[in-house]
C-alpha cells in the first residue's frame, strides 16, 4: 500500500461529484482492519475476498450485500450496514464481524462490489435499523453485539478519506461535516471530563490497571471521529505498570491529552496554522484528494530515515525525508494491515527531485505527488551538531507539545556518559535507546571512520517522548538503514 | 530545565498518585508555569490540577536539551585489510538466510583472501555466533581489532562459551558427507559432473531423501564446474535439480565477489 491514496479528482461534473461522493464513503483497507476482531480474522476473511466465492453480490450508498459459499449446504446470506456500521449473517460464528462480512468489506474496497438495487431483504433490514436508531433517545444505532466501534481509529494520522454519510449536495456536505465537529466537540467535552475523573481518584486507582477503562474512552473517541486521540488512548494503556516510572510518564500524556482536547475545544478561536495542526492531532480527517489539491512544496527530497512500529492492529511505516533547498523535514505515512505490505518505493539514503504536499497545518506529514527524476544514491547529509539538533527539537515540540517524533541528521560519535551510552560532540551529548545490534553497528562504523582520521559519525536519530532512537548511519561510501523494521511474519513481502 | 519546574512536577506526580480527592494539587512558585495555570479559572481542584499538568508536561517535553560532552572512546587498532564489498555482504545475508552450508566458505574466503568485513555484517556474525567456537573464532580473525573492541564494549556481543576452538578446525572447512560412489565427484572437471548428475536425475535415481548428500556435493565441489551446473539444471524439470542449481550459482556468485579466480 503506498503512502499515496485517491487522486484528486473533478468535482466540477455530475460525474465526477458521484465518483467524489464514492470516493468519500468508500472505506479503506485500513478501516477493514480496525473493525476486525483479530487480524487473524482479516486473513480468514482475504481468503473468502474472491468474486468467484460469491453470488447476488451487489451494493449500494447505504448497504453491501451478497451470498458466500462456505462450509455449510446452504451459502451465507451477508449484508454489511457501511454507512452506520453493522453487519448480518447466517453463518453460526460468534465473532462479529465475521469473515463473511469482512470479506464483502475487503471486495468492496478493491473495487469488487457491483452497483445496484438492494434486495427487499436487505432494503427491510435497512429499514429496520433506522427505525430503531430514530426512537433510540441515545442514538445508539444497533442492538448488542452487533455493531462495534465504528473504524477509523488506525495510525496517528488514519489514511482515511471516509466521511459521515453519503451526502448527496453541497448542503448535505456542509451539514455533514458540521455534524460531525459537533461529534467531535462531544468526544473532547467527554475526554476532558474523563481526565478530570483521572485526577480526582488519583493514578493509584485499580481501575486504571483494567485495560477496559482505558478501552472503552478510546471506543467513545473513535465514536466522535476522534481517532488519533483514541490510538493515543489505546498505547497509553500500554504504559500502565510498564516501568517504575509509570505514573510520571502516564501523567505526563494525560496532561498532553488535555491541552489537544482543551485547544480542540477553542478551535475557532486558534489561529489557523495551530487550529489545524490541533485539528489533525485530534483525529480530524482530511481527504488525499484535498491535500494533494494544495500547493506542493517542491524539492530534492533526502530520504533520511525508516521508523516502523506496531499500532494496535497495524503496522505503520514513516519515513524521513529532508529537502535539500530549504532544509525542512516532511514525513510519508504507510500503512499495513496483516500481511499487506508497506511502501518500499524509497530508499533510504536516496535522493528524489519531487513534490510534496504537506496536510493543514505546516504539517509533516505529507502525500508524495510527480516525481521528477528516479531516486539517486546520496551521502553526504547535511548534518548538525547536538546543540543544534536539541534546538530543532524543542522548537518544534513548543510548538506542538503533543508531537511523538521528530528527527534530526547529527555529527556525533557514541561514548559512555553516567554508565549509559551517548551520541556526543563538543555542544553535548544525547542518551540512546538502542538495542545491541544497532549500538554494535554505531561502534564499528565509528571505529571504521576514526580509522581514516575522521571522528564524527552522520546519522539521523529520531527524537521521541521516551527517548532517542538511532535509524541510519551515513557513511560515506553508503547508507546504513538501522530503524525498527517490521515483523516480517505480520506485514506481507511487497 | 530548571530544578524549580522538575521538584513541582515530582509534587504534581505524588498528588496525582494520590488523587485530588484526598490531597489538594500544589500550587507552583511563581513564574510563567504559574501564571499559565492562574490563567485558566478552574472551579475545582481536579481541574486546576489538569491544567498544571498539561502545561508542565508541555514546558518539560520542549525543554529538550543536550548533557554535558562526553569522552571519546578509544578507538581500536587500525586494520590496513580492505572491506569485502557491499555486494559480498549481501551474498552473504542471502547465505544465512537460504543455503547457509555455504557460510563456513564465505567467511575462510574473506580471510584467506586478506579482506575484512564491514560493520553492519560483523556484528550480526559476532551475534550469530556466540555459542560456536570454531566459527566464532573465523569471524574474530575476519574482523580483525575491530572484534575484539566490539565485545569489550559491549558483551551482548561476546562469546556464550567457554569452549575454544583447534587451530585446524578454524583454518579449515569442515567435512561434510557425500556418498560413496559420488565422492569422485569432488574433484571432477565440469563435464563429467554435470553428465553424471544429470543422469541420475533423468533415471529417477536422485530424489528427495538425496538432498542432502547432493547439497553437500555442491557445496564442496571445484568451483570450475559452478557455472555449468547452474545452467545446466537451472532449466530442469524437477525440483531437487532446480534447488542444487540455485545452490550452484549462489557460490559461484560468492567466490567472485570475493575475488577467487573460477
Amino acid at each position: 500500500m503506498t503512502p499515496d491514496g485517491i487522486g484528486a479528482g473533478d468535482v466540477g461534473t455530475s460525474d465526477g461529484y458521484r465518483e467524489f461522493v464514492a470516493e468519500l464513503t468508500r472505506w479503506t483497507l485500513e478501516q477493514v482492519a480496525a473493525v476486525a476482531p483479530s487480524p487473524r480474522s482479516v486473513a480468514a476473511a482475504e481468503s473468502l475476498a474472491e468474486p468467484n466465492r460469491w453470488s447476488a453480490l451487489g451494493g449500494d450508498q447505504r448497504a453491501l450485500w451478497g451470498r458466500c459459499r462456505g462450509s455449510g449446504a446452504e451459502p451465507y446470506d451477508t449484508v454489511v450496514d457501511h454507512v452506520e456500521v453493522a453487519w448480518r449473517c447466517t453463518c453460526p460464528s460468534r465473532k462479529r464481524p465475521c469473515k463473511h462480512a469482512l470479506a464483502l468489506l475487503l471486495l468492496w474496497v478493491r473495487g469488487g462490489v457491483p452497483d445496484s438495487a438492494p434486495p427487499e431483504s436487505v432494503e427491510s433490514w435497512i429499514d429496520r435499523r433506522d427505525r430503531t436508531a430514530a426512537g433510540m433517545a441515545s442514538g445508539s444505532d444497533a442492538g448488542p453485539g452487533e455493531s462495534p466501534p465504528p473504524p477509523g481509529a488506525i495510525g496517528d494520522e488514519p489514511p482515511t478519506d471516509r466521511d459521515e454519510s453519503p451526502p448527496t449536495d453541497r448542503d448535505d456536505l456542509d451539514r455533514s461535516r458540521d455534524e460531525r465537529v459537533a461529534r467531535m466537540m462531544e468526544g473532547l467535552v467527554a475526554l476532558d471530563r474523563w481526565l478530570e475523573d483521572r485526577m480526582r481518584t488519583g493514578l493509584a486507582d485499580p481501575e486504571l490497571a483494567r485495560y477496559a477503562t482505558w478501552d472503552q474512552l478510546a471506543a467513545r473517541l473513535v465514536d466522535a471521529r476522534a481517532g488519533s486521540l483514541a490510538n493515543r488512548v489505546r498505547r497509553l494503556a500500554g504504559l500502565v505498570g510498564a516501568s517504575p516510572d509509570w505514573h510520571a510518564e502516564v501523567l505526563a500524556e494525560l496532561g498532553l491529552l488535555h491541552l489537544i482536547a482543551e485547544a480542540g475545544r477553542r478551535l475557532p478561536d486558534l489561529p489557523g496554522q495551530l487550529a489545524d495542526a490541533v485539528a489533525t492531532a485530534s483525529g480530524w480527517q482530511v481527504r488525499h484528494a484535498d491535500v494533494l489539491g494544495g500547493v506542493p512544496d517542491t524539492d530534492e527530497w533526502f530520504v533520511a530515515g525508516r521508523s516502523d512500529t506496531r499500532e494496535d492492529r497495524i503496522e505503520v511505516r514513516r519515513l524521513w525525508l529532508r529537502g535539500l533547498q530549504s532544509g525542512r523535514w516532511a514525513m510519508l505515512l504507510s500503512f499495513a494491515a496483516y500481511q499487506q505490505s508497506l511502501d518500499d518505493s524509497l530508499t533510504v539514503g536516496t535522493v528524489v527531485h519531487a513534490d510534496l504536499h504537506r496536510y493543514p497545518g505546516g504539517s509533516l506529514r505529507a502525500l508524495a505527488g510527480r516525481r521528477y527524476a528516479d531516486p539517486l544514491l546520496f551521502t553526504t547529509p547535511v548534518a548538525v551538531t547536538i546543540a543544534e539538533a536539541c534546538d530543532e527539537i524543542g522548537r518544534a515540540v513548543a510548538a506542538e507539545p503533543w508531537l511523538e517524533r521528530y528527527p534530526s541528521t547529527v555529527a556525533a560519535t557514541p561514548s559512555v556518559l553516567d554508565r549509559r551510552w551517548v551520541i556526543t560532540d563538543s555542544t553535548g551529548s544525547l542518551p540512546l535507546q538502542v538495542d545491541d545490534r544497532v549500538l554494535g553497528t554505531l561502534l564499528a562504523s565509528y571505529a571504521g571512520i576514526a580509522a581514516s582520521g575522521q571522528m564524527l559519525v552522520d546519522m539521523t536519530i529520531e527524537w521521541t517522548p521516551w527517548g532517542v532512537r538511532l535509524l541510519t548511519i551515513h557513511l560515506p561510501d553508503r547508507t546504513l538503514d538501522l530503524g525498527p523494521r517490521a515483523d516480517s511474519s505480520f506485514v506481507g513481502v511487497s | 530545565m530548571s530544578s524549580d519546574l522538575e521538584i513541582y512536577w515530582r509534587e504534581l506526580v505524588t498528588a496525582a498518585l494520590l488523587g485530588t480527592d484526598r490531597r489538594q494539587p500544589p500550587v507552583a512558585s511563581p513564574g510563567p508555569v504559574a501564571d499559565l495555570i492562574d490563567d485558566a479559572v478552574r472551579p475545582d481542584h481536579a481541574s486546576r490540577m489538569l491544567a498544571a499538568v498539561g502545561s508542565v508536561a508541555a514546558a518539560r517535553r520542549a525543554a529538550f536539551v543536550a548533557g554535558p560532552p562526553a569522552g571519546q572512546l578509544q578507538v581500536p587498532e587500525p586494520d590496513e585489510r580492505p572491506s569485502c564489498s557491499a555486494a559480498a555482504v549481501a551474498t552473504w545475508r542471502t547465505i544465512v538466510a537460504e543455503w547457509p552450508v555455504l557460510e563456513d566458505e564465505w567467511v575462510l574466503t574473506v580471510i584467506q583472501r586478506g579482506m575484512r568485513v564491514p560493520p553492519d555484517a560483523l556484528v550480526e556474525q559476532l551475534q550469530r555466533h556466540r555459542r560456536d567456537a570454531t566459527r566464532r573464532a573465523r569471524v574474530a580473525i575476519a574482523g580483525g581489532p575491530l572484534a575484539g573492541w566490539l565485545t569489550d564494549h559491549l558483551p551482548a556481543l561476546g562469546p556464550t562459551t567457554r569452549a575454544t576452538a583447534s587451530a585446524e578446525d578454524v583454518a579449515n572447512l569442515p567435512e561434510l558427507p557425500v556418498s560413496p560412489e559420488l565422492t569422485y565427484l569432488l574433484t571432477a572437471d565440469a563435464h563429467t559432473f554435470v553428465r553424471r548428475l544429470a543422469h541420475g536425475f533423468d533415471n529417477g535415481e536422485f530424489r528427495a531423501p538425496h538432498r542432502a548428500v547432493l547439497v553437500n556435493l555442491f557445496a564442496r565441489c571445484r568451483p570450475e564446474v559452478l557455472a555449468n551446473a547452474a545452467s545446466s539444471f537451472g532449466s530442469a524439470n524437477v525440483g531437487l535439480a532446480l534447488a542444487l542449481a540455485d545452490l550452484a550459482g549462489l557460490r559461484h556468485r560468492m567466490l567472485s565477489e570475493l575475488g577467487v579466480a573460477i
